[in-house]
């Protein structure tokens, strides 16, 4: 089934991040529905947010995957519907 | 004292206790070279004919070193010619280290000369990569990069530098014991976690447990056999977990997937449990998905947390270290036995031998690749070091060799690359000097980078090169006679004299299409103390069973 999910991801504010989490999706061809990116506190640390539409059985995958990525932190997510 | 960016990058190097590099020079990457020119005493350098063969031949390296693969390609085509290498080296975990000369700062962007996006090109399929674009950022990109390229699941790092981060002096210090908040606790497995699998395992009735490559990476093969024998139970390998544990141990019981065992694959799907043990159930080893397994708990252990579930749905998933993993569970272990669980496969292994006697006598008196391979396999004692290339000859290598030795079966098997075995013989006969290395090609493979006979020869490598032609793209054959009706489209290949080629790099070599004459030539071939081809002409038309048709679930495998 379908879900809308957004991911939230905590990363090293360094180029080529946004471009790897693309890659990830793009592999699979999911396509990104919203995107938002902004440094936080000291600008060292960003924040990606992005919707997608996405098989359910591939939630939990995508976000492992993310978690891969040297410069990522933290990886969550929450279905919205 | 200030040194130049390319010299930083040697120090780097040696820092890291890099011994072999395989590389080729070029615009983008000459000073690097003109660096490594005064410490020719410390590091060697391979020079391929190719850069694939350069990414080949430190996959090879690293996989039988255990140390990290280097090497160095220029900008543009150097770089781009790695990239085959690079994708192998991430579908089947290999560290290693690539170094490319990259456009100077002031021109990238501009589509300068020998200019391409290697940061792009390379991102979907390296661990990690990163332009360097000034000197001073060297030795922490460097350490980081080895880090990396080692640690948890190992995979390719490729490192860009700007030509002017080359010839910019910088004060070189290289980080001591670099490490990564993230790569800090790899092992997620609690108690609970622990002693729920292990109870599963002390009462599971008919338990599988699949090695794969995890267990050849973190050298946990004692461990693996403990666990196995207190619990007794059988080990079957995947094509990368083979030579993971001797085949003639009482517990092995053969190779899952496609071209995997019959027994196997058969009685995967009466197990009741899965212990899949450093291995990532991709397709050619599940068959199709939703007949995979239907009975059986699933407990797998990987370092990879995002290979758990990915494929398989896991009972419990053990995240961590394959040997520390394993450590863990032993003591919660209870002596068992499954005689009768044994017997099946027993049984079903005649079966398959049967039938396999049955389609030999078809081929009496000719030459095919299994014959090849059961005679290797008894004049070496399965001591020999086997890098196979891809298609029919990896598979009859893979299952008619008696490999003995730990980590001896190296093949390209998550990407599939022809061309793999010549190149990757290179890195595995540098790291393992004294030992005997045959690389098993086909006549198609063979001649996809064919070139590196060169660096054989400059090198003067003893490697043993076993060519076994039928003049087909053999597996792509065998898939148009058995799914395509026989309609040979394009397979055939006009082959030219391997013998005169392989005599122009001043390698000595012999033909032998005779079967009388295979076992005395098989024999001058192993003791040949220098490089040596053996061109054994086989059947043309043999194909390789058991098969798992694509689509398929295990156990529909089938026998002819």
């Amino acid at each position: 089934m379908i879900k809308t999910v957004q991911y939230n991801i905590v990363c090293e504010n360094k180029p080529g991040v946004l471009y790897r989490v693309a890659n990830i999706l793009l592999k699979r061809k999911i396509n990104i529905e919203t995107l938002t990116a902004h440094p936080v506190d000291s600008k060292k640390i960003s924040t990606i947010n992005f919707t997608t539409n996405i098989e359910e059985s591939k939630i939990d995958t995508i976000a492992k995957q993310i978690k891969k990525i040297i410069e990522v932190i933290d990886v969550n997510y929450l279905v919205i519907s | 004292m200030k040194i130049t960016g390319a010299k930083a990058v040697i120090q780097s190097l040696i820092n890291e206790k890099v011994e072999v590099i395989f590389g080729y020079p070029g615009g983008a990457n000459m000073p690097i070279y003109d660096a490594l020119y005064d410490y020719q005493n410390k590091i060697r350098h391979v020079l391929v004919r190719h850069e694939q063969g350069a990414a080949h031949a430190a996959e090879g390296y690293a996989r039988v070193s255990g140390k990290v693969g280097v090497c160095f390609a220029t900008s543009g085509p150097g770089a781009t010619n790695l990239v085959t290498g690079i994708a192998d080296a991430m579908m089947d975990s290999v560290p290693l280290v690539c170094i490319t000369g990259q456009v100077p700062v002031s021109v990238v962007g501009t589509d300068a000369f020998q200019e391409t996006d290697v940061i792009g090109i390379t991102t979907p399929i390296t661990k990690w990569n990163y332009q360097i674009t000034s000197a001073s950022e060297i030795a922490d990109v460097f350490a980081k990069a080895f880090y990396i390229a080692r640690t948890g699941r190992p995979g390719p790092v490729v490192i860009d530098i700007t030509k002017n981060a080359q010839f910019e002096e910088v004060d070189f210090y290289y980080p001591k014991n670099f490490s990564l908040e993230k790569y800090k606790n790899l092992n997620k497995c609690t108690k609970e976690k622990i002693e729920k699998a292990a109870e599963i395992i002390n009462q599971s009735k008919k338990p599988l447990l699949i090695a794969g490559h995890g267990v050849i990476i973190s050298g946990a093969q004692n461990e693996l056999l403990k666990l196995a024998e207190k619990a007794n139970l059988p080990i079957a390998v995947t094509l990368h977990g083979l030579s993971s544990i001797p085949v003639n141990h009482p517990l092995y019981v053969g190779m899952v997937g496609m071209h995997g065992n019959y027994a196997v694959n058969k009685l995967t799907n009466q197990a009741d449990l899965i212990i899949g043990v450093g291995m990532r159930f991709d397709d050619r080893v599940t068959g199709v998905l939703s007949k995979y397994a239907p009975k059986a708990k699933v407990i797998h252990i990987d370092i990879d947390e995002a290979e758990i579930d990915k494929n398989v749905k896991t009972t419990v998933s053990l995240v961590g270290d394959v040997k520390e993993v394993l450590t863990s569970l032993l003591s919660h272990i209870k002596k068992n036995s499954h005689k009768d669980w044994f017997f099946e496969f027993e049984k079903l292994g005649k079966e398959e031998k049967r039938f396999h006697q049955k389609r030999e006598e078809k081929f009496k008196d000719k030459i095919t690749m299994d014959k090849v391979f059961e005679i290797l396999s008894k004049k070496t004692n399965g001591k020999a070091i086997i890098v196979a290339d891809v298609g029919q000859n990896q598979m009859f290598a893979a299952k008619y060799y008696q490999y003995k030795i730990f980590n001896s079966y190296i093949t390209s098997g998550g990407l599939g690359t022809m061309g793999f075995a010549l190149p990757a013989s290179i890195g595995v006969q540098l790291a393992k000097p004294t030992d005997l290395v045959i690389a098993s090609c086909g006549d198609g493979g063979l001649q996809m980078t064919i070139q590196e006979l060169g660096t054989i020869m400059q090198e003067k490598l003893p490697i043993k090169i076993l060519l076994l032609n039928n003049y087909y793209l053999g597996m792509v054959r065998q898939w148009q006679d058995l799914f395509f009706e026989k309609r040979y489209s394009f397979t055939y290949m006009e082959n030219p004299d391997f013998l005169k080629i392989a005599s122009g790099y001043g390698i000595k070599g012999k033909r032998v299409n005779d079967f009388s004459q295979l076992e005395k030539s098989l024999e001058e071939f192993i003791n040949e103390k220098s490089a040596y081809l053996l061109e054994v002409i086989v059947e043309k038309e043999h194909n390789v069973f058991p098969m798992v048709p694509q689509g398929a679930a295990v156990d529909e495998v089938r026998l002819e």
